[in-house]
């Protein structure tokens, strides 16, 4: 594009004013996380001027095949899976549902709508906190209302399935508000119109919903997907709030972080301070991200190429 | 018209579909709501009160709950240094993050397609976490507000909105702006900026809740209490009161409601921030 604002040493102007914002990005953030591969072959430490060796690829010899150490990370690779099912299929669902009952304009709408994207706001500490509370197991309220129902769940300080499970849930109620404005902006792109063009035609709400709504909903349908899968595989911090580093909970995310920094209960120690098999379980994770994450495009775009044509 | 459309919204209420529909949409309320109730009452209960019956509505209101959260968590001190690490990082990225989208929306710099698809990818890349410590140790930076300020000057997501949004200023304003003689510097700060500030405001916003609401860098990197933000300094005050959760409920609420309150005036402006970037991304 042409450049009007003067020739010779002004010319310069753009490259100086952009040279910061790039070099913080490539310093901060490109830079350290191509290194992340490189420190996987590494044994360094988070301790200050200790050296750093190279061990090829012992790191991940030792994370996926060595002792039972081995059997815990796959386990905790497994429990990255259900958990990322999970949370995609209700939180996919529950927020389709509810953006196209608030695309109805009923009363309440922006009421409804603040509401349920209130706890993206508040953030993991705040939605952790309150969670505890609510799940306060002598005489809560949940324990209560679920005993109603002869359930008598332990909560957060149940079986490690159970603290898992509530977990899930937690995740969903604090995400749920993203997918659901984000179905919300695909169904303002469709036009009123279609929808009386169908209704005219005697089409019941159902053949509405599945003729009209929601193909044309499909580029919400798939960075919503894509946004829940990717997110989920990574989610760990509401673990770090409501379960702390509990065995039979742990999913990668909070695997990495705690092989990388040590802070498996809050407490910090040397040996466990290890940052070149941190960042091998950290690569296992991204290979796994970005395989499912490609595999997801490639499937949704697919579809996308069959129903728009 | 209005004629017309009168009969069909009474019709409309009284429809079977739209029962179910609000009959859904409470419940799902209530999932929201019960939650923040819980916080509200204990909040304001003594902790025999809490232990007698965590639901039961209080005997007596114990304001005090509010003020001992208060002092004992070292709350003013903690709820500076968010402010201080939100503001100052907020307001570095967003100048360098506006010149550099500038000039890549613009093309005044070569590679600048290069450069974009650099910051596209970046959802993309393995997580950065662990030599981004190594780094910061090494600069001497570790337990630092300065380190810890550094880590939030990038954010890959706003770029690719502002770049998006300053793409769709209309070129004519740049010659307009030659001819009257105007520098790129002044160019940017009175042409592009104004024009821009819908998109600068949200990705402010947005950079601003990421940064205030930061836990896992903030109990990497900061170890001193005096540096802690308050989502640091809520949970170490959680583990410290342990069981008095009327304490920590009042602590909780002291931060939660001005966030929602900010929330629901700024709502359309952030939901559609990050819908955004969320579909650009």
């Amino acid at each position: 594009m042409e450049y009007h604002f003067g020739t010779g040493r002004s010319r310069a102007a753009p490259y100086v004013l952009l040279a910061p914002g790039i070099l913080l990005y490539v310093l901060l953030a490109l830079g350290p996380s191509l290194a992340t591969a490189v420190y996987s072959f590494t044994d360094a430490t988070g301790l200050p001027n200790s050296p750093v060796h190279f061990l090829g690829l012992e790191n991940y010899r030792e994370f996926l095949t060595l002792g039972a150490a081995s059997k815990e990370n796959l386990a905790a690779l497994g429990r990255t899976f259900i958990f990322s099912i999970a949370v995609t299929v209700v939180q996919f669902t529950l927020g389709l549902l509810v953006a196209v009952l608030l695309n109805q304009k009923l009363r309440g709408t922006t009421f409804f709508r603040v509401l349920f994207f209130l706890p993206v706001i508040l953030g993991v500490t705040i939605q952790g906190l309150i969670w505890s509370l609510f799940l306060y197991p002598l005489g809560g309220p949940l324990q209560g209302f679920l005993g109603l129902f002869g359930l008598h769940p332990d909560f957060l300080g149940g079986q490690p399935a159970e603290a898992f499970a509530w977990v899930i849930v937690v995740q969903i109620w604090s995400n749920l508000g993203m997918t659901m404005v984000i179905f919300l902006a695909g169904l303002a792109t469709i036009p009123n119109e279609t929808y009386e063009a169908a209704r005219i035609d005697g089409a019941s709400r159902w053949q509405v919903f599945r003729d009209v709504t929601w193909p044309l909903l499909t580029p919400a349908v798939n960075t919503n997907l894509v946004l829940t899968i990717i997110g989920s595989l990574q989610a760990w911090q509401l673990f770090l709030v409501l379960t702390g580093y509990r065995a039979g909970t742990q999913v990668m995310g909070y695997l990495v972080y705690a092989t990388a920094f040590g802070q498996t209960s809050g407490t910090t120690s040397g040996n466990t301070f290890r940052q070149g098999y941190g960042a091998a379980a950290a690569i296992v994770l991204f290979v796994v991200v970005l395989a499912v994450g490609l595999t997801t495009q490639f499937l949704l775009r697919r579809r996308e190429a069959r129903l728009l044509g | 018209m209005s004629a017309t459309l009168m009969p069909r919204s009474r019709r409309r209420r009284l429809d079977p579909g739209r029962m179910v529909a609000y009959v859904f949409l409470i419940v799902m309320a209530i999932i929201y709501i019960a939650p923040m109730v819980m916080l509200v009452l204990t909040s304001v209960k003594t902790l025999p009160d809490f232990n007698k019956s965590p639901v039961a509505l209080p005997t007596e209101f114990a304001w005090s709950n509010f003020t001992e959260a208060w002092n004992k968590a070292n709350f003013p001190r903690y709820l500076l240094n968010t402010i201080v690490y939100t503001v100052v990082s907020a307001t570095i990225f967003v100048i360098t993050g506006t010149f550099l989208s500038v000039a890549i929306a613009r093309r005044f710099v070569r590679g600048g397609g290069l450069m974009f698809t650099l910051f596209l990818i970046a959802l993309f890349l393995p997580p950065a976490m662990i030599p981004q410590f190594q780094l910061i140790l090494r600069l001497g930076l570790y337990n630092n507000p300065i380190g810890y300020v550094m880590l939030f000057l990038v954010n890959p997501i706003g770029i690719v909105i502002l770049v998006n949004y300053i793409r769709t200023i209309p070129i004519e304003l740049d010659e307009a702006a030659a001819i009257e003689g105007c520098g790129y510097v002044r160019y940017v700060i009175q042409i592009v900026l104004p024009l821009a500030k819908p998109a600068i405001a949200t990705v402010a916003v947005l950079h601003a809740i990421g940064v205030w609401n930061e836990l896992v860098l903030a109990t990497i990197y900061l170890t001193k209490a005096d540096y802690y933000p308050i989502t640091r300094g809520l949970i170490v005050f959680n583990g410290v009161y342990g069981s008095n959760w009327p304490v920590i409920a009042a602590a909780v609420l002291m931060i939660a409601a001005p966030m929602a309150i900010f929330f629901v005036f700024m709502q359309r402006y952030i939901i559609g921030g990050v819908t955004a970037g969320a579909v650009k991304g």
